[in-house]
């Protein structure tokens, strides 16, 4: 006996001011207690659909809608989004922006009041449902003092409190480090299991859609495929096309010609054996001397940026970094990870001066930063933001890209070079005269990169250069990342995004508790699972599959080069 | 970065009622209006800085430390130029003008004071349903809240801006005050642009929870009027009246004054 939860029928929406649908001639039936997941490349419309579905659109955003959107008997043109919120729960990406109380037990109150509930009944269900997300102990603390993980789950309470029969979650894990992510969903997997409750989640992260009942996929605003989960993920092929990461593991299957893929860790590996394949201890050994010897290679150079027993407290006393050691060589690529508030980007802001330590010792080129000065060491250490909207303020991409050389001095002949130069190694040549505020996300973040670059940094540090991209502007913009190492660069950048770690960076600094907990290649970091999930991080499913192997392999190509006993 | 309003101290003038807090606010207000002369001021000036010390709300006080010189400093000269007086002290200046100056300038302090310890120690919360049961419309009262609320967002969004053009060799530390002002302006468009899409992204979570939804609201927070509340009131009300009584009177005035 099911019946359905949500009914979207023939829904075509396009935002005013623009010329083409967002999303278009939706069918789409979710039944009630199911558990779906909408993938899909950037501007596939995957947000739009979401906002339907509680009436935002087409009562917040004005734009032009046909088609009906029927949810729990309601149809969203008659009832207004304050409606809709007793049926239908809407969590947002932006963890910051959707908190506006001063502490926890007052947010996860407002929904209830505004539907009137008597005061202790909302006393119960605040308990309940912090209870339910685990931020209990937590009750009297301002939500801006909780790191990104527990925002978000503070925002699921808060929306659970009204206690809908739908939840929707748009891209709920985006900006979180791996175990916040986990943490995310595990409380989707008890949501999943009620069955009173339908819930539909945007995701971009391929390996924790395997518990969804089905999948949907969208691209161009257009649904391109409706299936069970299981079924949909072993479409390792139609996901690259779509700009979307495939599983790893799938694609290693794929790669060997198997007919059913296996998708999770464990199965691999039962998948593995049976297959009675082997690993070349030889082989593998000469991928670790390749490494060993680039590693040689590497640390005979000068070190770029020293650090000795770094300190460095925010003037409110909270330290944040405490005795940092590492050196970084010239022409390296290396990532730091850690967990929300480990101290990475701070870490980061010392190394153009931006911060400068409160103890220990930093050198840039052999010279502390404290004498150079963030104008002079911004010239040799390029920093981009996370944000790209922090930083861009011209009306032309030109303007924006010439900033820096203009500050500096640069003649203009110089100047316009300098651009031309800049704009071709992000690949966005011949947009000089655009508005960068009409670019994409992607775009927008390589015209900052453009902007930093313009001034011929020797060092360049990027601050999660891959949030909020989809998987194939995420590539793109590593494969730019990568040629700009190889053409001389020392590449420093932060990510959440395990698997660009494992495929991008050579050298890779764990940080947690503003201390370095770990270091090595990106191999010997992901060999340690236990002392990597202290720091809230995870391998990618590829990698812990190798590494119950006993082997620790980056990449399929990499197990592919080793493997005995294979046809394929 | 730590750019709350609220200071969280928990001082016993924290735990006073929000309706209790708004009305010793308006009562300085009042009050301080009824005088001309700088020194019938000092007791209320005095009263404020009673206020200040007992809320530990200094803090907040030396963050705006410098709108509060440029305040003050136009306001003595400003006010010289809107009155006269009879006796000439150099250019446009005369001491009955100079003490009107002066006493508008404590008037401005007195008020930005009270108004700095009122959100240092009220929750926005509290702060709106104060309102609320004082007799303001839910949506008047929140929409004030909300506005105070931006304030850490914007400060916020300011800072990391302002460290992202100068890792990209913008000299925001030396230079003139002109110069300076003329650097810092490109900024500001970025910040809008966040502050916007935060505000849509904020407007969105609101009706997506149900904001509005029902002409009634409850409310989980509670207030309750205690004996210090009861206590601070009766100061208040004592000091409104009296300062009205001594302006009735004829006090608190400067002779030779005329302003316009």
């Amino acid at each position: 006996m099911t019946e359905s939860a949500i009914a979207i029928a023939g829904l075509t929406y396009r935002y005013r001011g623009t010329k083409r649908n967002a999303i278009e001639a939706i069918d789409l039936e979710l039944q009630k207690g199911e558990f779906l997941v909408l993938m899909g490349p950037s501007e596939a419309g995957k947000s739009t659909l979401a906002t339907c579905i509680n009436g935002l659109i087409p009562h917040f955003h004005k734009g032009k809608l046909t088609g009906d959107v029927v949810v729990c008997d309601k149809n969203t043109r008659e009832h207004t989004v304050s409606q809709m919120a007793e049926d239908v729960g809407l969590v947002f990406q932006d963890f910051e922006a959707q908190l506006f109380s001063t502490n926890v037990e007052l947010e996860v109150a407002f929904g209830p009041e505004n539907f009137a509930v008597p005061r202790d009944d909302i006393a119960a269900r605040i308990d309940e449902n912090l209870t339910y997300v685990g931020l209990t102990s937590f009750r009297h603390r301002p939500p801006a003092t909780l790191s990104g993980g527990q925002k978000q789950k503070l925002a699921i309470a808060s929306v659970l409190a009204l206690q809908p029969k739908v939840l929707v979650m748009d891209e709920p894990t985006t900006d979180l480090d791996p175990i916040s992510k986990m943490g995310i969903y595990e409380i989707t997997g008890r949501l999943r299991q009620r069955s009173d409750l339908t819930l539909l989640v945007v995701e971009h992260d391929t390996e924790e859609v395997l518990e969804a009942n089905r999948i949907a996929l969208l691209k161009d605003g257009h649904l391109i495929k409706v299936g069970p989960a299981r079924e949909v993920l072993q479409e390792v092929d139609l996901f690259e096309s779509l700009g979307l990461m495939p599983l790893g593991i799938a694609r290693f299957f794929k790669a060997m010609g198997a007919e059913t893929l296996p998708l999770t860790p464990e199965e691999a590996v039962a998948a593995y054996q049976s297959a009675g394949w082997s690993i070349s201890g030889e082989r593998y050994e000469a991928i670790l001397e390749r490494e060993r010897q680039l590693e040689r290679d590497v640390s005979a150079r000068e070190p770029l940026i020293h650090c000795r027993d770094l300190e460095f407290s925010y003037p409110s006393g909270v330290k944040a970094l405490d005795g940092i050691t590492l050196d970084i060589f010239k022409g390296d690529i290396v990532a730091i990870v850690g967990q929300n508030g480990s101290g990475k980007t701070t870490l980061a802001k010392q190394f153009n001066g931006l911060l400068l330590p409160t103890g220990g010792e930093i050198t840039v080129h052999g010279k502390t930063t404290r004498e150079q000065g963030i104008f002079k060491l911004g010239q040799s250490v390029g920093y981009v933001f996370q944000n790209p909207d922090h930083q861009i303020f011209s009306e032309t991409v030109f303007d924006e890209v010439s900033f820096g050389p203009r500050l500096r001095g640069l003649p203009e002949p110089d100047v316009q070079a300098r651009v031309s130069e800049a704009l071709a190694a992000v690949g966005l040549e011949g947009t000089e005269q655009e508005d960068p505020f009409s670019l994409t996300k992607s775009g927008r973040q390589r015209v900052a990169v453009a902007a930093v670059l313009a001034v011929k940094p020797d060092v360049l540090i990027l601050d999660e250069p891959t949030t909020g991209l989809d998987y194939g502007e995420q590539r793109s913009m590593m494969e730019m990342v990568r040629q700009l190492n190889e053409s001389g660069s020392t590449i420093i950048f932060i990510t959440h995004h395990m698997w660009v770690v494992a495929e991008y960076a050579r050298k890779v600094f764990v940080i947690k508790d503003g201390r370095v907990l770990l270091e090595g290649t990106a191999r010997e970091v992901f060999a340690h699972e236990q002392e990597l999930s202290a720091a809230s991080l995870r391998p990618p499913h590829f990698i812990q599959f190798t590494n119950r192997l006993g082997k620790t392999m980056l990449q399929p190509a990499e197990l592919i080069e080793c493997l005995e006993g294979a046809t394929a | 970065m730590d750019a709350e309003l609220y200071l969280d101290n928990n001082t016993s003038y924290h735990r006073l009622d929000a309706r209790t807090k708004i009305l010793a606010f308006l009562a300085i207000f009042i009050g301080a209006l009824m005088f001309r002369n700088p020194v019938w001021m000092l007791p209320t000036a005095a009263l404020v800085l009673g206020q200040m010390l007992w809320a530990r709300s200094a803090k907040n006080l030396m963050r705006i430390r410098f709108v509060l010189l440029v305040m003050s400093v136009s306001s003595l000269v400003l006010w010289n130029f809107f009155s006269n007086g009879t006796t000439p002290l150099f250019w446009i200046f005369e001491v009955e003008s100079m003490y009107y100056a002066i006493n508008r300038t404590l008037f401005i302090l007195s008020v930005v004071t009270m108004g700095t310890i009122l959100i240092s120690t009220t929750r926005n919360e509290e702060l709106v349903m104060g309102m609320i049961k004082l007799g303001l419309p839910y949506r008047v009262g929140f929409a004030i809240s909300t506005s105070l609320r931006l304030v850490p967002t914007v400060a916020a969004s300011l800072t990391t801006i302002s460290q992202a053009q100068r890792s990209r060799g913008l000299d925001l530390d030396t230079g003139n005050i002109v110069q300076r002002i003329k650097k810092f302006l490109p900024l500001l468009v970025p910040v809008f642009i966040s502050s916007i899409r935060n505000t849509n992204i904020f407007g969105m979570a609101l009706e997506s929870r149900g904001f509005g939804a029902r002409s009634e609201r409850t409310s989980y927070l509670q207030m309750e009027m205690k004996r210090l509340d009861w206590i601070v009131l009766a100061v208040a009300l004592v000091y409104v009246v009296a300062s009205i009584g001594l302006n009735l009177a004829g006090y608190g005035r400067i002779v030779g004054l005329t302003n316009f």
